[in-house]
């Protein structure tokens, strides 16, 4: 077994000089490997945020990047092509000397297949002289940002030229695995048995960028952190809770990735499920990652199951047609590039599910998630039941039910619907809504999900990663939807118009239950 | 909406004309007010400087704006009030810029008590160019929960910050804040870094000189002290300190550079010299070093420079006593003699 080598307790406590300084520079040196390094995912997010965080002084002194990729290149290709990308997409503008001439020298690059035992012979040579020239001692991080099917290779091939965390005479080995994990439950069992063949489970990072939003990791703090929400978070007084993740784009030039995917596995089974667990988990005992994965764990494990023959009734599913988003119009999905003409993919799902425990019991989870919808707009809403007796208020005026919203995107923040008497002399009440945002609020601007989340794995702080029998149970959750909604049969598709609130069966699913869903 | 009143003293009437701004506008909904910011300035040439950083500041936190404009350039009083929409919500902003140049502090000092919201946060951001010897600032400051001030600068000097270390005795509940101390975070973490290498550590334990390069004093004589009460110094004499094991610290201290920024900071060990000092190519890098016996390459940092404005929403958010800042400043202090 590894011996973990970490500055962090002798660093960190015994330097006086660190007393009353809020660094939040991590600590242990690093070499992180990039897998499908010539991929969009690493251009567009992953490398800016490694560098954002070079700009940050977040990176550990001692660090390293290598860049793993069929693509024929040499390191000098690889930087420029990489500085490239920073310039593009880096929040922080274009990269400058003497910053960039640095942080250019400890990034290397490895040509290679992922099949190939000779090319990961290379990256450990690489890796082994990063410890050497560069002081990454011995610590690995591997992010896998390679589509799906390669994940299991990968990791195999790590194993098979010993760069596997149980070779390891020093430092400490992390992988951190891109969704989906799996396309269904079989398979995500089955890549789960191959990781966990070379990585315990504490080495592996199942990333979720939702889950690096400010405002997701600010769903405990508003419940954990106020003792005036959580009396009424509960059946007696929530009616029912909304979780909606809407999109305005379409696939984005990725529709062979999605006719497989479809919104039920690109979206709910992963970044909404977390969703509903953080907002209907017990309060974990304390911060430590495991204290509130085992919390979400609970949750999911809460699910009530779906019968496959109820799947009709609790669920629907749509397709956008051509429309105006924005004011312009829109292709179809069937019309998009690598979309079959008489495709049956969901671009649009929602669920409804029940959480059976005590706090929950009866209570709708109403989860949505769609693409090409009329706004950009993620959010969670718990709606309260009803007042029990009504003694204010004219005939005509309308007596809300309370809502409180979590915003997760484009706007972040909370808000409070609530009803106020409308000055005068009648008692004529109104809904009037408090509202609370991140950017106003505290006056800073949130960094990206990646940079945060890489940060963390970085550090070893588990927290904002999805464990594997949370992976499990959302996948239980889902599979008798999935299996259902994969069978051949026809399906009236197109169902919903680009740019409109979703599909009327969506709309119809709650209205059989006498509520609606807020709008999008 | 911007209304004019000439009788600075008629609380009354200013109040009364802050509630005819705020609804020329239409009902506003929920109003917001999260503290009373009270900003004095009494130096023309800093007078916009000042006045632009709060506004700023007050645009982005609900509050109510009180300006004491002691420069001559206000006559009466300016009320107003600015409104946003944020996400369906109105956020409101009230401002009462005073002409205060022919008050007497009394009048001031009731002034203040009188416009602010009661129950909230008062928090002090004072510019003027006396402390303690003026009465108006210790009496607004006596009902303040945050004093901030900037020690730094021309103005400034030695003498600013023996008054603030009589401060803290004076006014033991209030948290202070100093623009110039809080400045120089990103300088104490470079120097933090090189020792947080265990190998180096030791190092920090036999210092033997202390070099550092700044435009103004307060930067240099803030690091110093910081080092010094960190590191259990004691004043020797005006220009250097003994450590614990009696070894004298000679403290040398280079006028050099642009106002409020430091230049180098250097400190000698009995082998070697840890050296962070601002990188020729690009001003917003510094340069990490260390020759001698314990040499390693140099290390690029980015200069984590946080804004005037910034350092101010900082202070209010924090509203509580910084130790750190508190020792070090009576360290500065006992080395000023």
């Amino acid at each position: 077994m590894a011996t973990e080598v970490t500055l962090r307790a002798p660093g960190a406590a015994a330097n006086p000089l660190r007393a009353g300084l809020d660094s939040n520079r991590i600590v242990d040196p690093c070499t992180i490997v990039f897998f499908g390094a010539s991929g969009d995912l690493t251009k567009r997010m992953l490398i800016p945020a490694m560098y954002n965080l070079r700009l940050g002084d977040v990176l550990p002194t001692s660090f390293a990047i290598i860049g793993f990729s069929r693509s024929d290149k040499s390191h000098y290709d690889f930087r420029e092509e990489m500085k490239e990308a920073i310039d593009q997409f880096s929040r922080s503008g274009p990269a400058k000397d003497p910053l960039w001439s640095d942080f250019a020298e400890r990034m290397h690059y490895i040509q290679g297949s992922f099949d190939d035992v000779e090319s990961f012979k290379e990256l450990k040579r690489q890796l082994e002289e990063n410890d050497e020239k560069l002081g990454t001692a011995g610590n690995r991080l591997y992010y896998l940002a390679t589509p799906p099917g390669i994940f299991a290779t990968v990791i195999q091939q790590l194993a098979a030229v010993g760069l596997g965390p149980k070779d390891q005479a020093q430092g400490w080995s992390r992988v951190i695995v891109e969704k989906p994990f799996g396309t269904d439950l079989e398979s995500a069992r089955a890549l789960q048995a191959e990781v966990t063949k070379v990585f315990d489970e504490k080495q592996v990072y199942r990333i979720d960028h939702y889950l690096g939003k400010e405002p997701v990791q600010d769903i405990m703090a508003l419940r954990f952190a106020n003792v005036m929400f959580e009396p009424i978070w509960n059946r007696l007084y929530v009616d029912c809770i909304q979780i909606t993740a809407a999109e305005t784009v379409g696939v984005e030039g990725r529709g062979g990735y999605y006719e497989h995917a479809g919104a039920l596995r690109d979206m709910i089974q992963n970044h909404v499920m977390n969703l509903l667990a953080l907002v209907a988990m017990e309060p974990p005992i304390s911060p430590h990652a495991d204290h509130i994965r085992d919390e979400k764990f609970k949750v999911l494990s809460a699910l009530r199951p779906i019968a496959e023959d109820e799947v009709a009734r609790v669920t629907a599913r749509g397709q956008y047609g051509p429309g105006l988003i924005e004011g312009k119009p829109v292709p179809g999905y069937r019309e998009e590039e690598s979309v079959d003409p008489n495709s049956i993919t969901e671009t649009y799902a929602c669920v409804k599910f029940f959480v059976d425990n005590w706090r929950w019991a009866d209570v709708p989870f109403y989860l949505r998630s769609g693409k090409r919808l009329a706004r950009k707009h993620s959010e969670i809403a718990v709606k309260f039941r009803g007042i029990p007796h009504r003694i204010f208020g004219e005939a005509g005026d309308q007596i809300e039910t309370n809502t409180l919203v979590m915003k997760i995107q484009p706007e972040e923040g909370v808000s409070i619907r609530f009803n106020a008497k409308i000055p005068g002399p009648k008692m004529h009440i109104r809904g009037v809504t408090m509202d609370f945002n991140y950017g106003t609020g505290f006056g800073v601007v949130s960094a990206p999900a990646y940079e945060r989340l890489i940060g963390d794995a970085m550090r070893g702080d588990a927290t904002l990663f999805t464990r594997w029998d949370a992976v499990e149970c959302a996948w239980v959750a889902v599979m008798p939807v999935l299996n259902r909604w994969t069978e051949p049969r026809q399906v009236d598709f197109p169902n919903y118009l680009a740019g409109s609130q979703g599909p009327q069966p969506a709309d119809a699913l709650l209205v059989a239950d006498g509520r609606e869903w807020r709008r999008i | 909406m911007s209304l004019h009143l000439d009788s600075p003293t008629d609380t009354n009437a200013i109040l009364a004309q802050l509630d005819r701004s705020r609804h020329a506008g239409g009902d506003p909904g929920t109003r917001v007010v999260t503290m009373n910011f009270v900003v004095f300035v009494d130096d023309p040439a800093h007078r916009v400087w000042v006045l632009l950083r709060a506004q700023l500041v007050a645009q982005k936190h609900p509050s109510r704006l009180i300006v004491l404009d002691s420069t001559n350039a206000t006559s009466g009083v300016e009320v107003s009030t600015a409104t946003r929409e944020n996400g369906g919500a109105t956020i409101v902003n009230e401002r009462v810029q005073i002409g205060v140049s022919t008050l007497d502090h009394r009048s001031i000092i009731s002034l203040v008590h009188e416009l602010s919201v009661p129950d909230i946060e008062t928090v002090l951001w004072w510019s003027g160019a006396r402390l303690l010897q003026s009465r108006t600032f210790s009496g607004i400051a006596n009902h303040a929960g945050t004093v901030l001030v900037d020690s730094s600068g021309k103005a400034r000097g030695e003498e600013t910050i023996r008054e603030l270390g009589e401060f803290l005795s004076w006014f033991p509940s209030v948290a202070l804040r100093d623009l110039a101390f809080m400045r120089l975070m990103p300088w104490q973490d470079m120097i933090a870094q090189f020792f947080d290498d265990p190998a180096l550590r030791e190092d920090l334990f036999s210092i033997e000189g202390l070099e550092i390069e700044s435009g103004s004093d307060a930067e240099a004589l803030y690091l110093a002290g910081w080092l010094g009460s960190r590191l259990s110094w004691e004043i020797a004499e005006r220009d250097a300190f003994r450590d614990r094991s009696g070894r004298r610290i000679p403290f040398t201290k280079i006028d050099k550079g642009d106002q409020r920024r430091v230049g180098s900071v250097v400190l000698r060990s009995r082998d070697s010299v840890y050296r962070a000092a601002l990188s020729e190519a690009d001003p917003h890098v510094v340069a990490l070093s260390v020759e001698g016996a314990k040499a390693t390459a140099v290390r690029y940092v980015p200069l984590q420079n946080v804004g005037n404005t910034s350092l101010i929403e900082r202070a209010i958010l924090e509203n509580a006593h910084d130790r750190i800042f508190e020792t070090s400043l009576l360290t500065v202090r006992e080395l000023l003699g």
